[in-house]
Order: C-alpha cells, then sequence, then structure tokens
C-alpha cells in the first residue's frame, strides 16, 4: 500500500468511481427493462382490445393475426347506439350511482373508521368483528334475502339499493382500510387538540380527514372502480332498461343462441373504461401527494 | 309495487342521497293504460331491438294495454328470474326454453292458458305439434314462438377442397368418422374433420332416440338410459378420435358446451360443429367461408333420434296481474303479421304457418337456408318427449364433467359409464 | 348512565350510519341465510326444515365438496402470497422519484381495471390457448406447452396467473401506505449508510406493518370468495374435472342452476367459518408483528 504513487491510487479511485456509476446505470437500465417488459404485459390486453373492437367480426376469432384486413372505425357509433337505447343513457345511470356511491363510502366509512380507529367504547371489539364478518359472507347467498328485503321496503326498480348502503358505510372493507390508516396518525395530534377544546367531530373533520388523503383517494378510486362494473347489484334491482348502467347493457352484445356483435361490444367496453381511466388518473394524484404537501407533520 | 309507490320512493332517495335534479328525473312516465304488462326475455342485439319494436306497434294498437320490455342476456336472465321467482314479483310474461319448462310448472310458477284460448288467446293458427310441447299433465302452459332442431354446421370450402359429398339428412357416425378423417388429412395441420361429441349432451341425447330409448320414464321421470348404452356411445366417438377424424382428446376437454366464438366451425380447427339450427345465421356471421347444414349423424337403422323442439316459448307466470292483458299480447305475439313481420326468424321457425309464409319472401340467406334444412328434416325426426324432469339440467352437467374424464384418457370408458348412471340415478332420487 | 354516555357517546355517533345498515338492511340476509342453511329450499316453494341434513350431506357424502375445498385451499395459498410480494415490489419500484412515474403507475393498474369485463374472459381464454400466445412464446426457447385450460393438471395454474397479474389493487394501498411513511426516515438511515435491504426490514417493513396486514388479510378473504373469473373460465362449471370448482362456484350452481338454495346457504357458512378462523388467527398473530403508531406506549 505505501508503494502506492498518487498516479496510481487516483487511477484506482476513478476506476471504482467508473464502476460505480456503471453499476448504477446498470441498475436503472435494468429497472426500466423490467419495468418495459411488465408494461408491455399488462399494456397487451388493451391493444387486443383496441385491435378487436376495429376487426370484422369474422376475423376476432378465427383468424390470429392481430392486424385486421379493414379498420371498422363504424363500431364505435354503431355499438353506442347498437342496443334498444343509446349508451347516453346507460353512461348517465352509471355516473349517477356511481358519483353517490364514492360521495356515499368516502364519508360514512371514514366515520366508523373514525371510531373504531380513534375512540373508545363499550363492545368495539364485538362490532368490529361483526363488520368484518359482513366482508366474509359470499355474497351470492344473501342475494335472494337482501332482495327480499328490499323488496319489501319497495326499492326494487329504484337505484336505492345501489346507492343507500354506501351511505350506511356498508362496505366493512373501506371500513377496515381506513381503520388501519387511521390507527397511523401520532396519537398526539388527538391530545394537543382535545386539549385546545376540540370537539371528537372536530378532531375527525380537521385533525384526521386532512391527513388521511392517501387512504380517502384510494377509496375513492376504488369505490369508483368496482361501482363502476358492478354488475350483478344493476342485474338484480333495475328491471327498467332505461335504468341500466353501462355493465349490464354491455352484456347484452353477447348472444347464446343468435348473432353477438363482438366488436361493438369491444368498441363499448374500451369507451366503458375511460371514466375509470380518468378518474385514476385525477385521483392518484392525492394518494402521492398525500402526507407529503399538507404541510402537517 | 306501483308506478306511484316508485314515484314516491324516487322522492324518498332523493332526499336521502340529497341528489335531487339527478335521480328525480329517473323512471317516470306517463301513464294512460289500465294495465300494465312486463314482457322478460333473454336476448342480443338484435333481438333486443326487434322485440322493442314490437312492444311499440302493440301499444299502439292496444290503447289500453301498456307492455314494457325487459331484456338480459342469456346467463343473467335465469339468475334474475330465480331471484324474482323468490320474491314472488316475476313479470307477467316471460321467455323459457324446453330444459326448465317442467321446473317451472311443476313448482306451480306458470300459470296454465287454458282458460284464457279461444278469448283473448288465439291459437287456432298455431301447428298442433307446437302446443303439445307446451302441454304439461294435460294442461296447456307455453306457448311456441320458434322451433329449433339439432342441426351439424359443415365448413363448405373445407369439404370442398378434400371433394366430399355426403348425404347431410341421412349419414352415419361411420361416414362421420371418413369424412373426418379425409378431411383432416386434406387440410393443413392443426386444422381436423369435426368436433369431439364425446361431452356433447345432445348428441348423446339423439343418440339414445336412435337406439329406440326414452330417455326419461314419462310417470316416474326415471332415467332408463343404461350403462352399456353410454358405454358403447362414448367408444364410438373414441373410435372417431382415435382414426385421426377429430382434435386431440385434450383439445376437446376444454370445450365443453363452448360459446359459439370458439365452435370448431368458427375458430377454424374443425370442419363440422355441433348445433341448434337457430344458431346458424348467428355462427355465419362469426365465419368467413360458407357454412352448410345436416343434421346429426345417425346409425345405419336411421331411427330418427333428432326432435323438433320449441327453441323458445312465451309462458304466463303466477304473479301476473292481468292474465287477460297479457294473453292478449301473447296472443299478438304470435298472430299479428305486423308484428311478426317485425321479429322475422330470429327465434326460430314460426309455429304459424301464415307467418312463415309472409316471411317466406325476405329471408337473408343463412335464414332461407335453415328454412330450407327444416324441409328437409320432415319426416325424419323423433316424436317429442315429455319435458324433462327436474334434475335433468344436473345429469347434463354430470355427463359432461365424466366425459371430460374420458377425453383426457384419464378414465376407462365402462367405469365412467357406470359412475354416471349411477349418479344420474342419485341426482333424480334427490330431486325427487 | 350519564357517565357511559361521556364515555361512550363519541364512539357510538360515529357509528350511527353503520348501526343503520349494519341491523336495518345487512344483518336480517346474514341471519335469514343461516336459517336457510337448515332447510330444503328450491326458491319456488317456502323453505322446509330439516336440521343438520345439509351439513351431514356436505361432510359425508358429497365429493365434490371435498375437491371444491381442495381447489379453493390452493388457490388461496398458490395466488395470495405472489400477489401480495409482487404488489409490494411493484409498489417500492414506483414510490422512488422516477421519470414516467405516473404513466406506469396508470400501467399497473390496467389489468386491474379490465378485470371483469367479459372481454378479459375471452382474451385469457385466447392467451392460453394450446396455439396460443403463451405457448408460442415457450415454443420460441424450446418448451412445449400443455393444454393449460384443458388438462386439470394446469388449469388452476392459469387462474392462479389471472389473479396475480389483476395485482393493481393491493399495489395501490401499498403505495398509499408507503407514502405515509416520514421521507426524513429514509434519508436518516442513507447517512447512517444503512444498506437498502437494512432500509428495507428496519424502516419500511415495520412502518407498513398496518397496510401489509390490511391486504393480507383483504387478499385472503377475496381469494377465498374468488368467482367470477373462475366462473367465466371454467365455462360456469368449474370445467374440466372440476378442477375450477371453487367453493362459490359450486355454491352458485348449486343455488341458481339447480334449485338448492338451502344446500347452497350451508356452503356458504362453511366457506365463512373457514375465512373467519383464517381471519382470526391473521388478527391474532398481528398482535406480534404489527404495531401501531397510537398504541406504541
Amino acid at each position: 500500500m505505501t508503494d502506492l504513487s498518487i498516479q496510481e491510487a487516483s487511477e484506482i479511485a476513478h476506476n471504482y468511481r467508473v464502476i460505480r456509476d456503471k453499476r448504477k446505470r446498470r441498475a436503472a437500465i435494468t429497472k426500466h427493462l423490467f419495468l418495459a417488459i411488465c408494461s408491455l404485459i399488462m399494456v397487451y390486453p388493451l391493444i387486443w382490445m383496441i385491435v378487436s373492437s376495429v376487426k370484422p367480426d369474422n376475423e376476432i376469432f378465427g383468424n390470429i393475426s392481430l392486424w385486421p384486413s379493414e379498420f371498422i372505425w363504424q363500431n364505435y357509433p354503431d355499438g353506442w347506439n347498437g342496443l334498444f337505447l343509446s349508451f347516453t343513457v346507460f353512461y348517465k345511470n352509471s355516473i349517477i350511482v356511481t358519483v353517490l356511491a364514492v360521495i356515499g363510502n368516502t364519508l360514512s366509512c371514514s366515520f366508523a373508521a373514525y371510531a373504531f380507529a380513534r375512540l373508545e367504547f363499550k363492545g368495539k371489539n364485538i362490532f368490529f368483528a361483526l363488520m368484518m364478518m359482513t366482508l366474509m359472507i359470499p355474497y351470492h347467498v344473501v342475494l335472494i334475502p337482501q332482495y327480499l328485503l328490499f323488496l319489501k321496503i319497495g326499492w326494487v326498480n329504484t337505484f336505492l339499493p345501489l346507492i343507500v348502503p354506501r351511505f350506511l358505510a356498508g362496505d366493512a372493507f373501506f371500513i377496515f382500510l381506513m381503520v388501519q390508516f387511521f390507527r397511523q396518525l401520532p396519537r398526539d395530534l388527538d391530545e394537543a387538540a382535545m386539549i385546545d377544546g376540540c370537539s371528537p367531530f372536530k378532531i375527525y373533520w380537521a385533525v384526521i380527514m386532512p391527513l388521511s388523503l392517501p387512504a380517502l383517494a384510494t377509496t375513492a378510486i376504488f369505490t369508483f372502480i368496482w361501482t363502476w362494473e358492478d354488475f350483478l347489484g344493476p342485474l338484480i334491482y333495475l328491471n327498467d332498461i332505461r335504468d341500466y348502467t353501462v355493465p349490464l347493457a354491455l352484456r347484452n352484445f353477447i348472444s347464446q343462441d343468435s348473432v353477438s356483435m363482438f366488436g361493438q361490444l369491444f368498441a363499448m367496453s374500451i369507451l366503458s373504461i375511460v371514466p375509470i381511466f380518468v378518474f385514476f388518473i385525477f385521483f392518484q394524484k392525492f394518494i402521492i401527494r398525500g402526507i407529503a404537501t399538507s404541510g402537517l407533520k | 309495487m306501483t308506478k306511484i309507490d316508485r314515484r314516491k320512493f324516487m322522492k324518498a332517495a332523493a332526499a336521502t342521497t340529497g341528489a335531487v335534479a339527478a335521480v328525480s328525473t329517473m323512471g317516470t312516465q306517463a301513464f294512460a293504460a289500465d294495465s300494465t304488462i312486463r314482457h322478460f326475455w333473454w336476448g342480443n342485439p338484435s333481438r333486443d331491438k326487434r322485440t322493442f319494436g314490437v312492444i311499440e306497434v302493440f301499444n299502439k294498437k292496444h290503447a289500453d294495454i301498456e307492455v314494457i320490455g325487459e331484456t338480459l342476456s342469456f346467463p343473467d336472465y335465469f339468475a334474475k328470474l330465480t331471484t324474482q321467482v323468490a320474491g314472488g314479483n316475476m313479470p307477467d310474461v316471460i321467455q323459457q326454453g324446453y330444459g326448465v319448462l317442467f321446473e317451472y310448472v311443476d313448482n306451480g310458477a306458470l300459470k296454465p292458458l287454458d282458460e284464457f284460448v279461444g278469448k283473448s288467446l288465439d291459437l287456432s293458427k298455431i301447428d298442433k305439434s307446437a302446443l303439445a310441447a307446451g302441454t304439461v299433465n294435460g294442461k296447456l302452459y307455453a306457448v311456441s314462438i320458434g322451433a329449433n332442431s339439432h342441426m351439424a354446421l359443415t365448413n363448405t370450402r373445407l369439404f370442398d377442397e378434400a371433394g366430399i359429398t355426403f348425404d347431410p339428412f341421412g349419414w352415419t357416425y361411420d361416414d362421420v368418422k371418413s369424412i373426418g378423417v379425409e378431411i383432416s388429412k386434406a387440410s393443413p395441420d392443426g386444422v381436423f374433420g369435426t368436433d369431439d361429441n364425446t361431452a356433447n349432451y345432445q348428441n348423446f341425447s339423439d343418440f339414445v332416440g336412435q337406439k329406440g330409448v326414452t330417455m326419461f320414464n314419462a310417470d316416474t321421470g326415471d332415467y332408463q338410459v343404461s350403462a352399456e348404452l353410454v358405454e358403447e356411445y362414448w367408444s364410438m366417438w373414441t373410435a372417431i378420435r382415435e382414426a385421426g377424424a377429430t382434435p386431440p382428446g385434450k383439445a376437446s376437454a376444454g370445450l365443453i358446451k363452448p360459446p359459439m366464438a370458439e365452435w370448431g366451425v368458427v375458430t377454424g380447427q374443425t370442419a363440422i360443429s355441433y348445433a341448434w339450427s337457430n344458431q346458424l345465421v348467428g355462427a355465419q356471421g362469426l365465419v368467413q367461408d360458407k357454412l352448410g347444414t345436416a343434421m346429426y349423424p345417425n346409425t345405419p337403422a336411421m331411427t330418427p333420434g333428432s326432435i323438433v323442439q320449441p327453441s323458445q316459448f312465451i309462458c304466463l307466470t303466477r304473479d301476473t296481474v292481468d292474465g287477460v292483458a297479457a294473453t292478449t299480447y301473447m296472443s299478438a305475439f304470435v298472430n299479428d303479421t305486423d308484428m311478426t313481420a317485425i321479429l322475422g326468424l330470429e327465434r326460430g321457425i314460426p309455429a304459424n304457418p301464415d307467418v312463415r309464409a309472409a316471411l317466406a319472401p325476405n329471408l337473408s340467406e343463412a335464414e332461407a337456408a335453415s328454412v330450407a334444412f327444416f324441409s328437409g328434416i320432415q319426416g325424419k325426426t323423433a316424436t317429442l318427449p315429455p319435458p324433462p324432469p327436474s334434475g335433468a339440467n344436473e345429469i347434463e352437467q354430470t355427463f359432461e364433467r365424466i366425459a371430460t374424464g374420458i377425453l383426457l384418457g384419464q378414465d376407462s370408458i365402462p367405469e365412467a359409464a357406470a359412475n354416471f348412471i349411477r349418479q344420474a340415478g342419485f341426482i333424480r332420487r334427490r330431486a325427487g | 348512565m350519564k357517565k357511559f354516555f361521556a364515555k361512550n357517546g363519541p364512539g357510538y355517533f360515529f357509528l350511527i350510519p353503520w348501526f343503520i345498515g349494519f341491523f336495518c338492511l345487512a344483518l336480517g340476509p346474514i341471519l335469514y341465510s343461516l336459517y336457510l342453511s337448515f332447510t330444503k329450499y328450491n326458491i319456488f316453494k317456502p323453505p322446509k326444515w330439516i336440521g343438520l341434513e345439509n351439513y351431514e350431506f356436505m361432510f359425508l357424502y358429497d365429493d365434490r365438496f371435498w375437491k371444491s375445498l381442495e381447489v379453493t385451499f390452493s388457490y388461496v395459498f398458490m395466488s395470495v402470497p405472489g400477489k401480495l410480494i409482487f404488489a409490494l415490489a411493484v409498489a417500492m419500484l414506483l414510490d422512488k422519484g422516477m421519470r414516467a412515474i405516473g404513466f406506469y403507475r396508470a400501467l399497473f393498474y390496467l389489468p386491474s381495471i379490465l378485470g371483469g369485463s367479459i372481454a378479459v374472459a375471452i382474451l385469457w381464454k385466447q392467451l392460453f390457448e394450446y396455439n396460443g400466445v403463451i405457448n408460442s412464446l415457450l415454443a420460441k426457447i424450446g418448451i412445449e406447452g400443455p393444454y393449460w385450460l384443458n388438462d386439470p393438471n394446469y388449469s388452476l395454474y392459469t387462474l392462479v396467473m389471472l389473479g396475480m397479474w389483476q395485482f393493481g389493487s393491493p399495489m395501490l394501498i401499498f403505495i398509499a401506505g408507503l407514502r405515509a411513511i416520514p421521507r426524513e426516515l429514509y434519508e436518516a438511515a442513507e447517512i447512517d449508510a444503512a444498506s437498502k435491504w437494512k432500509q428495507f426490514y428496519a424502516i419500511t417493513v415495520p412502518l407498513l406493518a398496518p397496510v401489509i396486514f390490511f391486504n393480507l388479510v383483504l387478499q385472503m378473504i377475496d381469494a377465498f370468495k374468488t368467482f367470477s373469473s373462475a366462473f367465466i373460465i371454467s365455462g360456469g362449471a368449474g370445467a374440466p374435472l372440476d378442477s375450477l370448482n371453487f367453493i362459490t362456484v359450486y355454491l352458485y350452481n348449486e343455488a341458481f342452476a339447480f334449485y338448492r338454495m338451502g344446500y347452497a346457504s350451508s356452503l356458504a357458512w362453511i366457506l365463512m367459518l373457514i375465512i373467519a378462523v383464517f381471519t382470526g388467527v391473521a388478527f391474532f398473530s398481528s398482535r406480534y408483528w404489527v404495531h401501531y403508531e397510537n398504541e406504541r406506549d
């Protein structure tokens, strides 16, 4: 070591830096490559759907080639008016149900979650267990009992069975989700606010909610997607075709015993995910920004 | 629930959710008619448009009756109907298939039509055979809105390329084998002669008839097929497969009651698929080559096995509020030529000869082919057995499941056949 | 009394919506389905009490029930760990400052958006066909692919892959959770020259534990209840050879295809008990590995 000249030493240091940079660059490239390959796998179905949406129907199945012989853009306007009513109606219904469900879920579930996560009261564990139970029961066996109930109170053939439960914290998934996030917030915040004379409601609204934007945004996004795509609820509760939602309408393109409209089905399927995508892009920012920019710490 | 109730509840909804403007505009409707009839069917884009067109015509002609149409795709239809059965709020008029008719009749979900016949319901022009098909235990429960039969679909291009001619109304399983082998040889790799019917219960039911056996005992509902017969059927198709006429067993194992998009003739994997006659038009729409038609194959004895059965019925449910208005609509649905002209052949061949005659000049190529097929099978079909009893669906699914084991080469045919007969017997006992 | 309300009042106040929803809308149908599980109910005619007969038949005579348990358990144990690990890895990758991050995030969420649509079922079948894309890729590296969907030895794997492919929801929740971890902790660790691996298990895992726990429980419940994809891909019957006959698929057919609502309800309650046991174990174990900010002391 002692024999090492300055020149040699600087050379070694230089080599080390080169290697380190190389390794870093290689890591970055690997990462991007990995992400790119994954993205391809993720995006393939969308490409496939888009291509299928402009193919003639008799090329979607027998024909392996991805490229259509001709582009049938007409599938889009035709599909929009391809069913008994135009998709304008179905979109309107879907938007009403979905937007109300998002509002209902974020409010009512955060309410319940606040109680479970931050307040003490008798029977808390039992209520929590009961809430979890509603998550565990397979939906298909409560379908008929639930239908009988809603029929009795006269809600069948209205949007009410799809909306009201959302305002009554009917989605245990989101209560539990928010409980987990609320429990992570420092206790000192509540205590400080309590000393300042804040009511529990004030603490919920002014302290907990602003700090929980990521959880709220996650709830909003999931509620939007799951409500938008839900078809079992609308299937059972909506009779009048003028009340049909988009997923319910989409299924009517496929026929068991006669002419299906696959091209139009794919075209409308593409359009049906546009609102989800827009909502996602907009609200995911809140997940990311979340606490970082709220300035409270 | 009446409409007024509904509006009241929509208002309640608006109050609850605070979305007054958005919700209160929904579902309101001018109501002048005395009677509201709900008609529910499973459909597709074309059928839905046609049926709503028919309803519009009917509502114009009958100021005192307002018909409301409700439609869903086939798998969703029965899930929803089941829920409505439980709730006691089935629509007045529903569409039914032959397979589950008995289940509904037996459980009292349908109302007999006899008291309306000759009054609000005119059936004087309907084919006798179609009426017989809708009669259970001496009472009429269902009006046929389209006849149907088993139909083999052939890819005419592949047949021509292999230079094959055959009698589409009198071919045998041996013909299937030899034709299948020839086509497999003449066609490019991966294209085979015929779909494999080992797990095709429709073909099996034909075969049972061709052997002179009635599947269910008319009185007791017992499953009367013997294990030997099942064994013979499976051995026969195994021989066809092993000769190279069909795709490998493993390939067919995934095609149990496949959706139309996966049929051999649609994907181009085979030259023959086995379907129902009212599916011809739909299948042709998905295929570039022209499709030909044939009966299902038979044994050399040529005992008829295929039946002509209603593809769809309209029925009156026990939950109807106004049977007279509902049957007035049903009557128009099968007789009124303004209405039937809109419906066309979409649900199958109509049971009213006048309606058939009126439609004849305006048929598409595929529709004309299915009409020609129907005249071809005259006198070559078996008499219609009574509607299958409870549990028939489950027996069918069990057959398909066990047959899959044979396609995969996992089970021996005699054991599988005995197993199937044992389970079929158990299913009937459990249902009874 | 007054004291009771002073102590418990706020908790109950925040639970009011949930109380109404649970006791008026949710509980009745759940209890009714429990009642139905002791009856013979063909939907057409009123239910008839038969005591434990359904359960007796299930445990003693019904081979398909045992097979469906095997399928369901295999699916849960294969798909849940894989999905969670994958979701966490991608979430961490996407958590870092990186170019085009929003774009990637949206892409990775895509499969989950397309999730329930008919189009995806058609696509998945085409991908895994014998002559499909997957097998032609395998052929390029000299492997002869199997009949994925037709062979009972492989069919479940394709479904596991489909499940894992739709890892968007847990990923998003992980991202939200990662965002809630204060950056300063990592900066401090960086100064202490702690390795990435050390940062992961000393900072990320403990602070993310509540979210990991949430995802674990919910993904498990979800996997036990898997229905749509299995139903569509197995042609509604759990084919081939019951290899996709999940307990939910089985009970759906019992209820809606074979009109045995009573038996279906008893199947559902057994499934629910199984889920409850697993969830209970998870909750019990969480005492040892999940620590919440507000319960540190």
